[in-house]
């Protein structure tokens, strides 16, 4: 089974991160994953973006995807180029403390998660991104919370490290609301 | 060894490292400039050197250098650097000194530079295009045992996707077979120990032990690229036994042809895709076999047709040859354009297929 996620957001918000972050952890579990970046010169502010494809056999994917079946949505202003890229019956979770409602898209299942709020109850607004990240996982099962945590303190630089704690903290607070939701079926 | 998740680039770099690949000298050019940072950063941990070299031609004869001496020795570029380099590339296959170019191209507008040189001489380049960055992989320790085998520089033509996707790599050392010692290697003596050596172009020798000369060598040179022609052809070919249409790509490209065809294969389409994965030499035996029941071949690539020149001289004239792809590149002018999805081309190999194999 093959499953992709195409990551939205504007510089700043940690979404390469995240990606990293998810494409590594699935790597570690043993699958295969590609993923391909995509952001401006912008340090803050600009478009950013990320896909990765997880596959549990082999893997045949494009670095440039045509559909993806989920998306993580950071922010909403590029959001209209990853909707037309949105299978029916897809699935995108949403940032809900900072997208505003335009999110949509046909027969895509939206599911806003508020990272920002989680992340000031677990310490540090900055950890919004894996509050997400946490989230989807969950409900993908793309990747197990543990291996995520193990991933994002490989990815985080040595002079870094004071995040680390509260990074892992914004992980699990995110997959335990990835958990409570409604569980996705299996995708298109 | 389980698989790590790598940016292509230094995915080639562990891989040139893990090749036994001691010394790197190149000049930071996008996309290669990543490759470059790379070997900066893992170089020394190896106990190898990487230089930033002032020019990309200081940078090529200094890996000519390096090689000369024995080391296993890569350089690199994009297009423009490599056209710079040219001179050094032609010499050092003439002079017979093993190393790896890394042509991390801007796209796809450089076969021809790649598969025919810019240099003076009867010389040929081994170049190997791979699709991905697992396949970068595999081809960065391959180039450095061709190099060696045949005592001559050899080039990947890769692009800034193999140089920036990031894949689940499984980084093994590969076991390409013995290879012969380096028993011409520069040494540092300068004489009188008996074991002074020459490396010359032309072959001319000392004065009191002549060499071949340049007609000798130079025969000798053109016989061998003959060899490796014939012995180092490589390809991939999927569904073209009763394919009516088959799709030709090379490097990035083909991935996305792939696709294409098992989709239009869903469709009940019978067509296929070859990829020459060796751009010179080329496999035109293979293509010409993978076309023997086509009633036409589309060659895709994101150029003005240059790789169409070769697949005509492999199919001949039994079948029509039409291009696919144009010009293309994105605005940064550093990877291919909008052409490279899955769907542009669907709909044109669709559309030539209704045209001509319905029609």
């Amino acid at each position: 089974m093959q499953r992709e996620v195409v990551l939205t957001g504007i510089g700043g918000q940690g979404v390469q991160l995240a990606a990293k972050t998810l494409a590594m952890a699935a790597t570690a579990e043993g699958r295969q994953v590609m993923m391909s970046s995509h952001y401006g010169g912008e340090m803050r502010g600009g478009q950013t973006e990320a896909s990765v494809v997880v596959s549990d056999g082999q893997l045949r994917p494009v670095p440039i995807l045509e559909s993806t079946w989920s998306a993580y949505v950071m922010h909403h202003r590029y959001w209209p180029g990853v909707a037309e890229r949105l299978r029916a019956g897809g699935i995108a979770v949403v940032n809900s403390s900072v997208a505003n409602e335009e999110i949509t898209a046909p027969g895509v299942r939206i599911v806003p998660v508020a990272a920002g709020e989680v992340a000031v109850e677990v310490g540090s607004a900055m950890a919004a991104g894996f509050v997400l990240l946490g989230a989807f996982a969950a409900l993908t099962g793309l990747a197990e919370t543990d291996s995520l945590v193990e991933a994002m303190r490989q990815l985080v630089p040595p002079y870094r490290t004071q995040h680390l704690a509260v990074n892992e903290a914004a992980l699990r607070a995110g997959a335990e609301v990835g958990a409570g939701l409604d569980p996705v079926g299996a995708p298109r | 060894m389980p698989a790590q998740l790598l940016q292509g680039s230094d995915a080639v770099a562990r891989s040139a490292i893990e090749a036994g690949c001691r010394f790197f000298a190149g000049y930071p050019m996008l996309p290669f400039t990543d490759l470059l940072e790379a070997m900066a950063r893992l170089m020394p941990g190896a106990g190898g050197v990487c230089m930033n070299a002032e020019t990309e031609i200081e940078a090529v004869n200094m890996a000519l250098g390096a090689g000369a001496a024995g080391a296993r020795a890569a350089t690199g570029s994009c297009g423009q650097g490599i056209a710079l380099m040219q001179e050094a590339i032609a010499e050092a296959a003439l002079n017979e000194v093993p190393f790896v170019v890394f042509n991390m191209a801007r796209g796809q507008q450089d076969y021809f530079q790649a598969t025919r040189g810019g240099g003076w001489g009867d010389y040929r380049t081994i170049c190997l295009a791979p699709k991905d960055v697992n396949e970068a992989v595999e081809h960065t320790q391959l180039l450095f045992h061709l190099a060696d085998l045949y005592r001559a520089p050899v080039m990947m033509y890769g692009d800034y996707l193999i140089g920036h996707t990031y894949m689940s790599v499984d980084m093994q050392r590969r076991d390409y077979g013995p290879l012969p010692p380096k028993d011409w290697a520069l040494d540092g003596r300068r004489g009188g120990t008996g074991a002074s050596r020459q490396i010359w172009t032309w072959a001319m020798g000392k004065a009191n032990d002549p060499g071949p000369g340049p007609d000798l060598h130079w025969q000798r040179i053109a016989a061998k690229f003959e060899d490796v022609a014939r012995a180092e052809q490589r390809w991939e070919s999927e569904l073209c036994d009763d394919a009516d249409t088959v799709v030709v790509s090379f490097g990035s490209a083909g991935p996305f042809v792939s696709q294409v065809v098992a989709e239009l294969r869903a469709d009940g389409l019978r067509v296929g895709a070859f990829r020459p994965v060796s751009l010179w030499p080329f496999p035109e035996t293979a293509l010409a076999e993978a076309c023997a029941s086509a009633r036409q071949v589309l060659v895709f690539e994101v150029n003005a047709g240059q790789m169409i020149d070769d697949v005509r001289l492999s199919v001949g004239h039994r079948v029509p040859v039409r291009p696919l792809g144009r010009v293309s590149i994105d605005f940064s002018g550093m990877r291919q354009g909008e052409i490279l999805t899955v769907p542009w081309i669907r709909e044109r190999v669709r559309a030539a297929m209704n045209e001509t194999v319905m029609g």
